[in-house]
């Protein structure tokens, strides 16, 4: 497969995978910006999610409408979700050779859809979580169609290590985020909506349920978060599939990049694996996953250098 | 009394004749109009007509409507920047085919492939032992002068000695049906993701009326042009890389690039993909370098090599054309193709079939005045309101002075250009293009068309699809149909009957 298209799918799934995260994330603030018991803030999800500075955050972060704008339809955000669809579908209109019919289609009409003016006049003015359904049901649509059409080949492959190293770099930075409040203490407690609506952002509140009953603690949530290999957005998960999707590119021709690649991933695995809570407590939960993220970009880095340098 | 005992509803009502749509079409006097021959529908036509009959206008102002949001989610669209933003656009597609008989097209069919033989061995003559100016049929000064002609191509030898693997030759039709061949496009002739994609959309618009009518398939296309790529590979091994060079997402035409590559399951590569090393053109993969065979190429001869042609393109391969004359890599189509496409080398063009066939040409040229001949100089400038004058390196309706709606000034200054340099110019008389009815604001309306078949030419011989891209002028009163001067595309039906 040419560089030049392998470089293009996995960032057109990478940008996805995070028009994904984010639209989740808005659409449980959103609904927590209207919960009254407690003090609402959008700061984490603006530190998380833009580049804006201390001041910038500080201008926006109470208000809803704004912060909804801005992160949904702002064209000078480059991490807005407007600018997301645009760059992933400017990404798969290069490889349209490269993916279904259906694929193709599908993020072309998530990019007209993004790209119609009563998109933002509905989120300023109507029910923004209709508007947000619309646009995750779109991002949804996307992912059925590449699961249930594309030919599983080195394309695809290309496809799923971008989604999973982006969805591991997210679940770090939510985590790395949402402690910051809490200096970084798993033993502090904090009001259950607040964690409530963490685990919902990432879609991980059915399970913590399932797994810890009632209790909202916060060493359970870095636990799910990071080491639960049957929560599909945990880090230990997106790093397995991303080792499943990295072994199918192997075979007698780049064996160079595949030893340098395979080395990085297989050793970040290990220090999740053999790890427990009690390490990251000892080593400082900040600290933990500031090397997390420092190897996940790594990863990022060598594919660059191995699989995508073409110019 | 009689009263009138509930609205009527028309669109029910199978057996009225619609007087909107049908009854008022302004047929243009003296101009041959494709359906109609004076007030009675053609026979080819008469299917359609009653269709068209039987449905309610708002019916066809639907279909219009869906055909352009297929369009748009499809993506058969192509990208206007403004101001770093993409805006996509619709090529205009008119939801009325055209229709060509079965007869009409055996005709256009034999006459294409004679002209496409003979232009064919002009160029393998004038890249090599140039029988046809020691015979003085074309003169030299003409080749030469030509900006098209390649003196790199000169005593090169091309597989199969083949030069023009696709060709888009461009008709036309005067006040009597004739047809006329106005252009002869060589080099990469483009709109044929047009022809495949109209069908398809036309499919989805008239459910049942294409296999009602008996119009022959145009989808075999892609394959037809893979199996000729693959034939041309200089290396003999069993699956040859083939690949479609484009200049990338912001040409124009990237869509039907994108379109071919994806119908062929050949990579498309742009040119920062592919890189040249000891002679041999290799693309730059997840797995190391891969040696590249054939290279259908969408990037016009100037962009090609940097190294020979212009050194500030980044478009082409540095090092390409090296290689392609050392034979490691076939291109397609072949370069200095253009030398024969050159508009006032298009007036020899009969000439050319005679010379090497020994044939008269089946199909005709339109009298071209050839502007470096005095007396016809002479001539041309006294009776310009009569002529269109063309520039001989232009296309896409550029530099064209059609003579009757043209200004005084704008005559005299372009006098003045064709006196200077009466070798980059051409006179043509106006042909009156024939038309066809569109659906144009509720109601049909005749305009002016041309028709692009799409010739190929492989080992085997010429195949001419049974189709084309059907262009129209959409502006009222226009005979331009290039669709930088406003004009459209329709479905282009050949009847196997």
């Amino acid at each position: 497969m040419l560089s030049r298209v392998a470089d293009s799918l996995y960032w057109m799934s990478r940008y996805m995978e995070r028009t994904d995260s984010i639209m989740r994330m808005l659409k449980t603030n959103y609904a927590s910006s209207q919960d009254n018991i407690q003090e609402f803030t959008w700061r984490p999800v603006l530190k998380i999610f833009t580049y804006l500075d201390d001041d910038g955050i500080g201008r926006m972060q109470d208000d809803t409408r704004v912060v909804l704008q801005y992160m949904v339809a702002d064209k000078e955000n480059p991490n807005s979700v407007y600018n997301m669809v645009v760059r992933s579908r400017e990404n798969a209109r290069s490889v349209q050779d490269h993916i279904t019919k259906e694929l193709w289609q599908c993020l072309n009409e998530f990019y007209h859809l993004i790209k119609e003016d009563k998109l933002s006049i509905m989120l300023q003015y109507d029910d923004p979580v209709t508007t947000l359904d619309i646009l995750i049901r779109q991002s949804m649509l996307y992912y059925g169609t590449s699961e249930s059409t594309m030919f599983r080949g080195d394309g695809f492959s290309f496809m799923n290590l971008g989604r999973y190293l982006e969805r591991a770099i997210q679940a770090v930075d939510i985590l790395d985020v949402r402690f910051s409040d809490l200096s970084y203490d798993m033993e502090k407690t904090a009001d259950v909506m607040y964690w409530k609506h963490l685990l919902l952002s990432v879609s991980g509140y059915a399970l913590y349920l399932k797994t810890y009953r009632s209790a909202f603690e916060a060493r359970n949530i870095v636990n799910q978060i990071i080491f639960n290999t049957h929560f599909p957005r945990s880090v230990l998960y997106s790093l397995n599939a991303l080792q499943r999707y990295f072994d199918r590119l192997q075979n007698d021709l780049n064996t160079e990049g595949y030893r340098a690649i395979n080395f990085r991933i297989g050793k970040l695995r290990s220090k999740i694996q053999y790890s427990n809570l009690q390490h990251v407590s000892e080593v400082g939960l900040h600290n933990f996953l500031s090397s997390l993220n420092h190897d996940l970009q790594d990863i990022g880095n060598a594919l660059n250098q191995y699989y995508f340098a073409y110019s | 009394m009689l009263r009138e005992t509930g609205a009527r509803q028309p669109h029910l009502n199978c057996y009225m004749v619609n007087p909107d749509l049908l009854r008022e079409y302004p047929s243009i006097p003296s101009v041959w109009d494709e359906m109609y021959d004076q007030q009675a529908v053609r026979k080819h036509y008469q299917d359609v007509h009653r269709f068209l009959s039987h449905i309610a206008p708002e019916e066809l102002g639907k279909k219009e409507e869906l055909a352009k949001r297929l369009f748009m989610s499809q993506g058969v669209t192509f990208t206007v920047y403004s101001s770093g933003e993409g805006i996509e656009k619709i090529f205009p597609f008119d939801i009325i085919p055209r229709i060509i008989t079965g007869h009409e097209w055996d005709f256009i069919d034999r006459g294409i492939k004679q002209r496409l033989k003979a232009l064919n061995l002009f160029l393998k003559d004038v890249y090599s032992e140039q029988f046809i100016l020691k015979d003085g049929v074309v003169p030299v000064g003409l080749i030469y002068t030509c900006p098209h002609y390649l003196r790199e191509m000169q005593g090169l030898k091309v597989p199969h000695d083949i030069y023009v693997h696709i060709a888009g030759i461009d008709l036309i039709r005067d006040h009597d049906g004739t047809f006329y061949v106005l252009e002869d496009n060589l080099r990469t002739p483009s709109g044929v993701s047009y022809m495949i994609e109209n069908r398809e959309i036309t499919k989805r618009l008239f459910p049942d009326l294409i296999p009602k009518n008996f119009v022959k398939p145009v989808t075999q296309y892609p394959n037809i042009l893979h199996r000729n790529l693959m034939s041309l590979s200089p290396r003999q091994v069993s699956n040859p890389n083939v690949v479609l060079l484009t200049p990338g997402i912001y040409n124009s035409a990237y869509f039907e690039h994108a379109t071919l590559a994806r119908l062929m399951g050949v990579e498309l590569v742009e040119g920062r993909d592919l890189v040249v090393d000891n002679h041999k053109v290799y693309m730059k993969t997840t797995d190391g370098l891969q040696q590249v065979d054939v290279i259908y190429r969408r990037v016009d001869d100037d962009f090609l090599d940097p190294l020979v042609f212009n050194p500030e393109s980044t478009l082409g391969v540095s090092g390409i054309l090296s290689a392609y004359r050392k034979g490691t890599v076939a291109i397609v189509n072949a370069l200095g193709n253009g030398v024969a496409d050159d508009k006032a080398i298009y007036a020899y063009v009969p000439e050319m079939i005679r010379y090497y066939l020994n044939e008269e040409p089946l199909l005709k040229n339109v009298p071209t005045h050839r502007l470096e001949n005095q007396d016809e100089l002479m001539h041309v400038l006294a009776n310009i309101r009569k002529m269109v004058v063309k520039k001989t390196n232009e296309s896409g309706g550029y530099g064209m002075l059609m003579g009757h709606t043209a200004s005084e000034e704008e005559i005299e200054a372009y006098k003045k250009e064709i006196v200077k340099a009466p070798r980059q110019f051409i006179a043509q008389p106006i042909i009156s293009l024939s038309t066809a009815p569109c659906y144009i604001n509720g109601k049909l309306q005749p305009r002016r068309l041309d028709l692009r078949p799409f010739a190929l030419c492989g080992p085997g011989g010429i195949e001419i699809v049974p189709g084309g891209l059907t262009r129209v002028a959409l502006k009222e009163g226009s005979l331009v149909v290039n669709s930088s001067q406003g004009g459209g595309s329709k479905d282009t039906w050949v009847l196997a009957i």
